[in-house]
């Protein structure tokens, strides 16, 4: 196991590499001088221009650029952002409020996700499983926008059952609304999978033979059918909660929360390079830790991929 | 089958956590005197004066510093506040500051004149790039300390680190000796980004970046600002001018402005700028809490290309001024006054009729466009692709050039970075927006940057002799009155040449809590920090 793991995480070295190049290429090749930008229609003085520049290696080639934010990575040496912020700073203080939000909106995502979609799948076109697909359809349909301004207006400003927005009032309370909100837009593609997972493995030969042999229907449901379900629930949720990050864009703008994505959100729109590549390493990561444990998982929990 | 199981009942502890979850409570907003107040951007990332320029910079620093003058908010003429006087010499070169006796700093020490100098020169010095570095271009041995060097090569080193300009007399006197004169000069110094340091502060800048030694009205409530959260200021009781009336003040920071405005709504927050997004719904979401701004202190432009032949007639030019129908587009743009001038209204020496040719007129437009030729090639409206009303506000001119004037039209969205290179290069292809808020409520700073040859904003990049030549001679010119009709002179003489159209002036909208009424001035425009309190 230990082996599959190592072998695992140099193989995405190279990986990370080419994909935080290529986010940088993308970066890079945004029109426009961020500092320029920055300044907007004020002049600044060529001086002060020139040492700025300096200061964010954007004086040098691309490729320079990149391998020495890379250094500076990998050094620990974060630097500061354009507009002077400490970097190292805004990581401590924003990975909390991303990882808070994102394990609550999974919680949310997971029991909504589990609860209707067993119910569903063992109740196969009954009214629970066909609401579930209107929900389906509904989320889709809706953009998080809007949903995420409703909810906030509904409950925060008319309701006042949760904080408008910021952090003011701590975990869990500043983050249950807009974790219930990315729970309730994520939770239903979550119950299909496990719907569609049920249905598979009720009819499978295992289940029909438990129940042959005579095994009460709570023994087969609890020990023969929902751990078996359950195995692409756990892949699904692997990359959903190594994909919170894109969600974290929206979501912190809109709850004021100072997070990751807010802090992703603000080096795009500067076109700070730096910054980006930081953020898609850490989000890389991330990704693959996850789906590391995910796999190890897998084949704690299904011995047939449990290989050397 | 034994590890699935366990495997399930941890996955749903999460699930079983949140029924500890407490029932929600909304904070109740800060009653009696204190304030809390939005400013719709990212926090400031440092306190330091010297190195802030936005506006959430200057409204932060307004309640930790005090300028050396202001503009009176009743009469809109320039008063004292820690200046004792500011007086030029005949021709409005060297400028003699003396500060009140009186003033110090929230750590005890008094403010002197050394303490102002050192500052400035510590702000002036290039390596720091501090952001009001530009501020000082205009003070003899700048340059000094800032170097430049061809695009492409490293700038050297400074070779001095005070400006020669400027020269301690004694304790409470200073003289600053500009590059050449300048009469304006007394009224930007009431830019809060001046503010003075304290000796311990300009040791190391850095360290102080979150705890700073203030000399103005409040200080902060808790020994130092971290970062992410609001900033605090309890009033200074050692503040010897006029303070505003909170006794408390809560800057807090959302960037996003519907968010901001929801906050409000809920009651959590006492004032808050209305977002573009809610122009049209503010008055009946708020009512009776809300406020619009008397001057606006800016101005748009749609700008002509001087470098393009095509556009070379100034007749041409008035034609499509006259085209445009600056009612329908200010009402377009929502909380915003057509322009009638180059300055925006509310600063001395504003005419309200000074353009001749800003008058909605299509047939008069339409003749003129003919005598004068017409346009050679289609129009091309560049327009910024950044933000979401660039596109907009372009096809509704175009709209009006093509009925009015018959002629076609392009649209071209680039990023407003490239837009400003390719003008500086002259190489632009067509007309263009611009805006200008002014640094210093002057009307020469409405006419220099924009068409003084090489100007800071020149956008057309428009030289016209005669206007350099007075411009000169109202910098020059330490008489108010007398300079004020040097420069009006300029303003005829470029609505005339019209190397840029005046198009609207913005105001702005703000959301106040019942009993909370922020200063509304026609001269100052809104403050929420100087709100009268009645609660």
């Amino acid at each position: 196991m230990i082996r599959f793991a190592l072998r695992r995480i140099l193989a995405a070295i190279p990986i990370g590499l080419l994909v935080t190049l290529g986010v940088f290429a993308l970066v890079f090749a945004m029109p426009g001088d961020p500092l320029r930008e920055l300044a907007g229609d004020k002049p600044v003085p060529p001086s002060v221009l020139a040492a700025e520049r300096a200061q964010f290696h954007l004086d040098r080639p691309l490729l320079v650029q990149y391998g020495l934010y890379l250094k500076d990575i990998v050094t620990g040496h974060f630097g500061e952002t354009f507009d002077g912020r400490d970097i190292g700073e805004q990581l401590r203080l924003r990975i909390p409020v991303t990882v808070k939000l994102a394990l609550l909106a999974n919680a949310f995502q997971f029991t909504a996700g589990m609860l209707f979609g067993s119910y569903a799948g063992f109740r196969r076109n009954g009214a629970v499983d066909r609401l579930l697909m209107l929900a389906t359809l509904f989320v889709l349909a809706v953009p998080f926008l809007v949903l995420a301004f409703a909810a906030q207006y509904l409950f925060g400003v008319q309701l006042k059952w949760f904080p408008v927005s910021g952090t003011a009032d701590g975990f869990p309370m500043s983050y249950l609304l807009p974790a219930m909100v990315i729970g309730l837009l994520s939770f239903a593609g979550l119950a299909r999978v496990l719907r569609t997972s049920i249905v598979e493995t009720v009819n499978s030969d295992f289940v029909k033979t438990a129940r042959a042999k005579g095994i009460g229907e709570q023994r087969v449901l609890w020990r023969h059918i929902l751990p078996n379900a359950l195995l692409p629930v756990i892949t699904f949720i692997g990359i959903d909660l190594a994909g919170i990050f894109a969600g974290a864009v929206l979501t912190e703008s809109i709850f004021n929360l100072p997070g990751l994505g807010q802090f992703l959100f603000q080096a795009i729109q500067l076109k700070e390079g730096g910054v980006v590549v930081l953020l898609s390493t850490l989000a890389f990561i991330s990704f693959i830790v996850i789906n590391l444990i995910v796999d190890l998982l897998y084949g704690v929990l299904d011995p047939r991929v449990r290989s050397g | 089958m034994r590890w699935s199981s366990a495997a399930l009942g941890l996955l749903l502890v999460p699930a079983l956590a949140l029924g500890a979850c407490g029932n929600g409570k909304s904070a109740t907003p800060a009653k009696s005197k204190s304030l809390t107040i939005v400013i719709t951007a990212e926090p400031n990332k440092t306190l330091n004066p010297e190195n802030g320029n936005s506006s959430a910079d200057i409204q932060v620093a307004e309640a930790l510093y005090a300028p050396l003058v202001e503009t009176d908010p009743a009469s809109g003429k320039l008063r004292n506040v820690v200046a004792d006087s500011i007086t030029p010499d005949a021709t409005g070169r060297t400028w003699t500051i003396k500060i009140k006796d009186g003033f110090s700093f929230q750590n005890g020490q008094a403010l002197t004149a050394r303490d102002y100098v050192d500052t400035w020169n510590l702000t002036a010095y290039g390596p720091n790039a501090w952001k009001n570095n530009g501020f000082f271009s205009k003070v003899d041995g700048y340059d000094a300390l800032n170097p430049t060097a061809p695009d492409g090569q490293t700038a050297p080193a400074p070779t001095a680190k005070e400006m020669t300009g400027l020269e301690v007399v004694d304790d409470h006197t200073f003289t600053v000796r500009l590059k050449v004169p300048f009469s304006q000069f007394g009224l930007t110094l009431q830019y809060l980004g001046l503010a003075p340091l304290a000796e311990a502060v300009r040791k190391d800048p850095k360290a102080y970046d979150h705890k700073p030694i203030g000399m103005g009205p409040y200080k902060l409530a808790t020994d130092e600002w971290k970062t992410g959260e609001d900033i605090k200021l309890v009033k200074w009781n050692g503040y010897k001018a006029t303070a505003p009336q909170a006794d408390k003040v809560t800057f807090r920071f959302i960037q996003n402005g519907d968010t901001a405005y929801n906050e409000f709504l809920a009651g959590t927050v006492d004032s808050v700028q209305v977002p573009s997004t809610k122009k049209n719904t503010f008055k009946t979401d708020a009512p009776d809490r809300w406020l619009v701004s008397e001057s606006a202190g800016n101005i748009f432009y749609f700008v002509f290309p001087s470098w393009d032949p095509a556009y070379a007639k100034p007749e041409l030019r008035h034609a499509i001024s006259m085209a445009i129908d600056r009612a329908a587009f200010a009402n377009l743009v929502g909380l915003a006054k057509p322009a009638s001038g180059l300055v925006a209204p509310g600063i001395d020496g504003q005419r309200p009729d000074a353009c001749k040719y800003c008058t909605h007129d299509a047939a008069a437009a339409k003749k003129l466009f003919d005598e004068a030729g017409g346009l050679s090639k289609p129009m091309t409206i560049n327009y910024n692709s950044g933000t979401s009303t660039g596109q907009t506000y372009a096809q509704a001119i175009g709209n009006m050039m093509r009925q009015t004037l018959g002629i076609e039209v392009r649209y071209v969205g680039k990023p407003g970075s490239e837009i400003t290179d390719l003008a500086d290069k002259k190489s632009l292809e067509g007309v263009r927006f611009g805006g200008w808020g002014h640094d210093y409520p002057s009307i020469e700073d409405y006419l220099t940057p924009m068409f003084k040859s090489n100007g800071d904003a020149n956008f057309s990049k428009y030289a016209n002799p005669k206007v350099d030549q007075l411009l000169a001679q109202g910098d020059s010119q330490p008489n108010p009155e007398r300079a004020i009709q040097l420069y009006q002179q300029v303003e005829d003489i470029c609505l005339e040449d019209m190397p840029l159209v005046p198009l609207y002036h913005i105001q702005d909208a703000y959301l106040a809590a019942k009993g909370v009424h922020p200063r509304n001035s026609r001269y100052t425009g809104v403050s929420p920090l100087w709100s009268t309190i009645d609660r």
